[in-house]
């Protein structure tokens, strides 16, 4: 018994969905960086379900180039994080408030 | 001719006395005075020489320039001069030196005289271009200069006046870029090589009737910011108050004719079907601006912006004659942008001078100055009659070849125009009286005259004033051919015919009638002779019935 | 493959297909990897590494030797990218390795123009780091990688290439916008630029995964193959796909509504990072754009050229008009660069060869004006980095003239005045969207250029037309001192802008070659 291969595209969509919105809506800077993640998979899941429906690598291979930048993009951005709310007690997105017009 | 020519050389003389300057050190004035004035009178005997070694037969285009330039988008270093331009290159060529040795900047030499030689370049460039894409580049270059000048030399309100110069001017060139594109790539249709060659483009006449006018109106925008026309005035007034006089001369004399030389040299030749479909757009604008213009001059307290209002209503007239679309009108319109510069240039410079001594340009302020400064009050006489249009000076002879230029075509405009010549008496004779009668008080007595030196600066135009009023002939020799080719070619693309009058005045109609009655007498007698012939026939016809009933 | 499982087909039969497939797999077939395809690249990335051992082999060492070494590297990749563009001209375009990089004009003009930024950048911050004690070559090493990334951009021909370009140049810009850890408007900078550049590359990604499902490939030469070939290619998952993935580019070159991020980010960065920014990171995100919505998505543009009609109408009104009430000269600059990005984007709608022209002079001249202009913003910003109000510049031609002069120079050409480049690069994009018909964006960009013309009249103003003597005291004290690498970058940016403003025949030239698109 096989899942029509739309049942995963919609999932994945939904998951980019709320993803994108988590982070458009959260103020946390955490929250919003897990939200990144949550969209980046989703794609991964879109890949992969192309790459099966297709019958071709190049959608899974593509899936490695973005599960390693992810990883890249994690340490830069927690170091930023760190770097900025080192003394601070929360990480909120709404004490950014430096630069404005 | 190609290379390197005497236009070229005097768009460039200017440029290099500029970056001269630009290397001479701040504190050697003097040397700084001698290089800007050497230029200039360098390029004001160029160009009077070039006005005498034009070919007074040819319609032509003389001395012409051309050098490829950027042949990515058909782009072409092509200058040349015709009987249109030529007299806007020498009052030019007159005109900054007049400028540069008649005022003083009173702070940064350098500078001043760097963007003034800066400013000579881009008027030239503008009158002497035969190249669209030249030609707009130098329109929109003389932009930055004045506005440097007004906004770093001028009076307490300087940077508003230069912002709303420098943007309403940029404005309108928005358009005109934009139509320019258009009309280029329009006319080449996609198999022809792109040129912007003005002389080609008029040839090519490729648009259709809708988009021509489209693109007339594009240019005429820049054009009528430029001029400017009524509704688009409202940055002049106050540059030329704000700006220092050599500003306001320049300003006056030699950059509001590139919006009416631009409307004569781009907008008629280039669009002629909608030059004729939207002259009475443009003919009632400029009506419009004339009573405007004087009206609003009667009414200032200011001196300066009594004289920058009367412009608007003298470059009015200029518009008026240019699209009446008769030679005479015509003629008269290109006349009348040298008279203008000629006349309303030494009122600035008379006016400025009276600024420099009372330091105010108030009206009210003045009184009497006819006692304390005589050489002064005739002299700001005659530039007053001159700009009144009184005979025996410049203005009436624009004026008058507008006038009944567009009287045959125009009339009702032109009637309402003359208007406009009586307010013009009448606002500056009453600012005349004001200023220059009655018995001086205060500061207005101790006044000293014009210096020797003023006296030089005013001569060389006061004597074109009374020249160009007695004896215009040579200048309008060279005119007319230009103007007569380039109102055969408004006839011929744009479906037009002008009155005989207004080509030969009394001359042209009385032709016209001989030959009608010619014409007619010729009708007369075929008439007659056709009624012989069936007359004849009928008699035939009936003779022969009779011989066949007798039969 | 015909009719996708997202329009409702199931998929069994697929399925079927695939297990009919013989059990076992292929040899592995590694592509052939032709470094000389890749030489500027490898030559930034290599130089960065250098850097890098060099920096922890030898202690002590001149900051001003990393510049210098920097420096080196880029005219060599410069260097590099000259020899390749001699072997187009002679040979003709090529792909290289697997197909996955493309060796074309277009490619290779933006090494070129990433070579140079790396030259500028490296002078410009050198003496900034000097003055604002930052230890370290890290600024060099990133801005090395980042460049590299965006020449990966200009040359890839796969999607997933482009992709890794985007991120080796994102993920180092990140850094550098928060270099100056000292100073909270940089950190600020670095997380908001850190958290939508990752919203966009997700975005982006999620573009490439659809346009992948829908046309089954993800290299750009077989995607033009699928489309061409199909009867109707145009269905809802690539139209989606291809919309998201200018969604991506749009945040990459701050187009409108996607730049909200732009004025913080510019004014939080050191400055000469700004510069940087402006002129590469813009340059790298249209090289991506460019060459996806030109050469792939050709076939689509009926339905894409409305779009960026309203994006290009957007970023153009909305960058010229925010610019005029900003009171930071890094913010107006920021803005200034949306409104930049808006031109650029109406040489994209016109789509034709033109427009491409058209864009690429406009991005090769805008990094040169925007390079000299953060020059001065980091000269005039003193020690610290702050002094960034429009105040700073009140009377500065007393004070500077030389300094005001070319910044001058700089914001009328961005301005579009004529005899300078800023002006034929407006000409030629305007011109394009006018041999594409398209007579009211042309207009409306036109008339946005008199919008923005007045803040850049308005600084000139500040810098020439309001000196008094309180100033001119104030001008004694505090002096302001121009270092030599620093008038280096003005001198050549200030050159670039005026020389080819009057003889502008060569780089309208290179531009028009560097539409050779494979």
């Amino acid at each position: 018994m096989s899942l029509d291969g739309s049942w995963y595209l919609c999932l994945a969509a939904a998951v980019f969905t709320i993803g994108a919105v988590g982070l458009l809506v959260r103020r946390n800077v955490l929250v919003m960086f897990m939200c990144v993640e949550l969209m980046l998979n989703a794609v991964n899941l879109t890949l992969v379900t192309f790459a099966r429906m297709l019958d071709d690598i190049g959608g899974q291979a593509l899936v490695f180039f973005v599960l390693v930048v992810a990883a890249a993009e994690v340490v830069v951005g927690l170091g930023i994080i760190v770097a900025i709310f080192r003394r601070r007690v929360g990480a909120t997105a709404d004490d950014l408030h430096l630069l404005r017009g | 001719m190609e290379g390197f020519s005497i236009l070229t050389a005097m768009v460039l003389v200017p440029v290099i006395g500029a970056a001269v300057v630009a290397l001479i050190p701040r504190s050697r004035e003097d040397v700084i005075k001698a290089v800007g004035l050497a230029a200039a009178v360098l390029v004001g005997v160029a160009s009077i020489s070039l006005a005498f070694a034009f070919d007074a037969n040819s319609a032509e285009y003389q001395f012409v320039s051309e050098a490829s330039w950027i042949e990515e988008f058909g782009v072409s270093w092509l200058l040349g001069v015709d009987g249109i331009s030529l007299f806007l290159v020498v009052l030019t060529g007159i005109l900054f030196p007049i400028a540069l040795v008649g005022t003083d900047p009173h702070r940064d030499v350098k500078g001043y005289t760097a963007w003034m030689l800066l400013l000579e370049a881009g008027c030239l460039g503008s009158f002497l271009a035969l190249d669209l894409f030249v030609f707009f580049l130098f329109f929109e270059l003389t932009l930055l200069p004045m506005y440097f000048i007004i906004g770093g030399w001028g009076y307490e309100k300087r940077v508003y006046a230069s912002l709303k110069f420098f943007l309403f001017t940029l404005f309108g060139s928005a358009f005109m870029l934009v139509g320019m594109v258009a009309l280029v790539f329009l006319s080449a249709k996609g198999t022809a090589p792109l040129t912007f060659d003005i002389r080609e483009l008029a040839e090519r006449g490729a648009l259709a009737e809708d988009t021509a006018r489209w693109v007339f109106l594009a240019f005429t925008m820049a054009f009528a910011v430029k001029v400017p026309l009524f509704p688009f005035h409202t940055w002049l007034p106050d540059a030329h108050t704000q700006a220092p006089t050599a500003g306001s001369v320049i300003l006056a004399g030699v950059l509001l004719k590139l919006g009416t030389y631009g409307l004569v040299r781009f907008g008629l030749s280039l669009f002629p079907k909608a030059a004729v479909d939207l002259a009475p757009v443009l003919l009632t604008l400029a009506v419009v601006g004339i009573i405007y213009g004087a009206v609003c001059a009667t009414m200032q307290k200011d001196l300066k912006r009594l004289v920058a209002y009367s412009s608007v209503a003298h470059l009015g007239f200029i518009v008026l004659g240019t699209f009446a679309l008769t030679t005479q009108g015509l003629s008269g319109g290109v006349l009348q942008m040298v008279n203008h510069g000629l006349s309303t240039g030494a009122l600035f410079l008379l006016v400025g001078m009276i600024y420099e001594r009372r330091h105010t340009r108030e009206i009210a302020e003045l009184h009497g100055l006819q006692r304390s400064m005589p050489v002064m009050a005739v002299m700001f006489t005659v530039v007053m009659f001159s700009s009144i249009g009184l005979p025996g000076l410049n203005g009436f002879v624009g004026e008058f070849l507008i006038l009944i230029g567009s009287f045959v075509t125009r009339r009702w405009w032109a009637v309402v125009g003359t208007a406009g010549v009586i307010l013009a008496a009448l606002y500056l004779l009453w600012a005349y009286q004001r200023v220059f009668h009655g018995t001086p008080e205060g500061e207005n007595a101790t006044l000293t005259d014009m210096t020797l030196r003023e006296r030089a600066v005013m001569a060389p135009l006061l004597f074109l004033i009374v020249f160009l009023g007695v004896y215009p002939q040579p200048v309008l020799d060279r005119i007319n051919p230009s103007v007569e080719r380039l109102v055969r070619h408004v006839e011929e693309k744009g479906g037009y015919e002008q009155p005989a009058v207004a080509v030969n005045g009394a001359e042209g109609v009385r032709e016209e009638r001989q030959k009608k009655e010619v014409e007619e007498g010729q009708a007369k007698q075929q008439e007659s002779e056709r009624k012989l012939a069936e007359f004849k026939e009928a008699e035939d016809k009936a003779r022969e019935k009779a011989r066949s009933g007798g039969q | 493959m015909n009719g996708l499982p997202m329009n409702g087909l199931p998929m069994n039969g697929l399925l079927v297909a695939q297990a009919g497939q013989p059990e076992g797999l292929a040899p592995l077939e590694l592509p052939n990897v032709e470094y000389s395809a890749m030489a500027p690249h490898l030559i930034l990335i290599g130089g960065a590494l250098v850097l890098l051992v060099w920096v922890a082999m030898v202690r002590r060492r001149p900051p001003w030797a990393w510049a210098a070494f920097t420096v080196a590297v880029g005219l060599a990749s410069l260097g590099a990218s000259w020899l390749m563009w001699l072997d187009v001209g002679r040979n003709g375009p090529r792909t290289a390795v697997a197909d996955a990089v493309v060796v074309d004009g277009y490619s290779i003009f933006f090494m070129v123009l990433v070579s140079v930024i790396v030259v500028l950048g490296a002078l410009m911050g050198e003496s900034f780091l000097k003055r604002e004690d930052i230890r370290g070559p890290e600024f060099y090493v990133l801005m090395l990688l980042s460049s590299s990334g965006a020449m990966f951009m200009a040359s890839a021909n796969d999607l997933v290439i482009t992709f890794l370009g985007l991120e080796i140049l994102s993920i180092a810009l990140y850094v550098l916008a928060g270099l100056d850890n000292r100073r909270m408007e940089s950190r600020e900078a670095a997380i908001k630029y850190f958290v939508l550049g990752a919203f966009s590359s997700a975005v982006f990604l999620y573009g490439v995964a659809l346009v992948y499902g829908a046309t089954g490939s993800t290299n750009l030469g077989e995607i033009v193959g699928y489309l061409q070939s199909s009867v109707a290619p145009a269905n809802g998952v690539l139209l989606a796909g291809v919309a998201l993935l200018l969604v991506g580019f749009g945040f990459k070159v701050a187009a409108v509504p996607f730049h909200t991020w732009t004025p913080d980010v510019y004014q939080g960065a050191p400055s000469p990072v700004t510069g940087f920014m402006a002129a590469g990171a813009k340059a790298a995100g249209f090289a991506g754009l460019l060459r996806v919505f030109f050469a792939t998505f050709d076939t689509l543009k009926l339905d894409w050229q409305p779009i960026v009609w309203v994006l290009a109408v957007a970023t153009l009104l909305v960058g010229s008009v925010l610019a005029i009430v900003q009171e930071d000269i890094k913010r107006v600059l920021a803005y200034s660069s949306i409104s930049h990005a808006g031109f650029v984007l109406i040489g994209l709608q016109a789509a034709n060869e033109k427009g491409l022209a058209g864009s690429l002079y406009y991005l090769l001249t805008y990094a040169f004006m925007v390079l000299g202009s953060f020059t001065v913003v980091t000269l005039v910003g003193r020690k610290g980095d702050a002094r960034h109000d429009l105040d700073a510049y009140r009377g500065l031609s007393a004070r500077r003239p030389a300094l005001a002069l070319a910044f001058t120079v700089l914001l009328l050409a961005q301005a579009g005045i004529p005899f300078t480049t800023g002006f034929l690069a407006k000409f030629y994009v305007i011109s394009a969207a006018v041999e594409g018909r398209s007579y009211s964006l042309a207009l409306i960009g036109m008339l946005s250029s008199v919008v923005a013309a007045f803040f850049y009249l308005r600084i000139t103003v500040l810098m020439y037309m309001s000196t008094d003597e309180e100033e001119a005291e104030e001008a004694r004290t505090e002096p302001l001192a121009i270092p030599r690498s620093m008038a280096v970058v003005l001198a050549v940016s200030v050159a670039f802008t005026v020389a080819f403003g009057l003889l502008p025949a060569p780089v309208i030239d290179f531009a028009r070659d560097a539409t050779l698109l494979i």
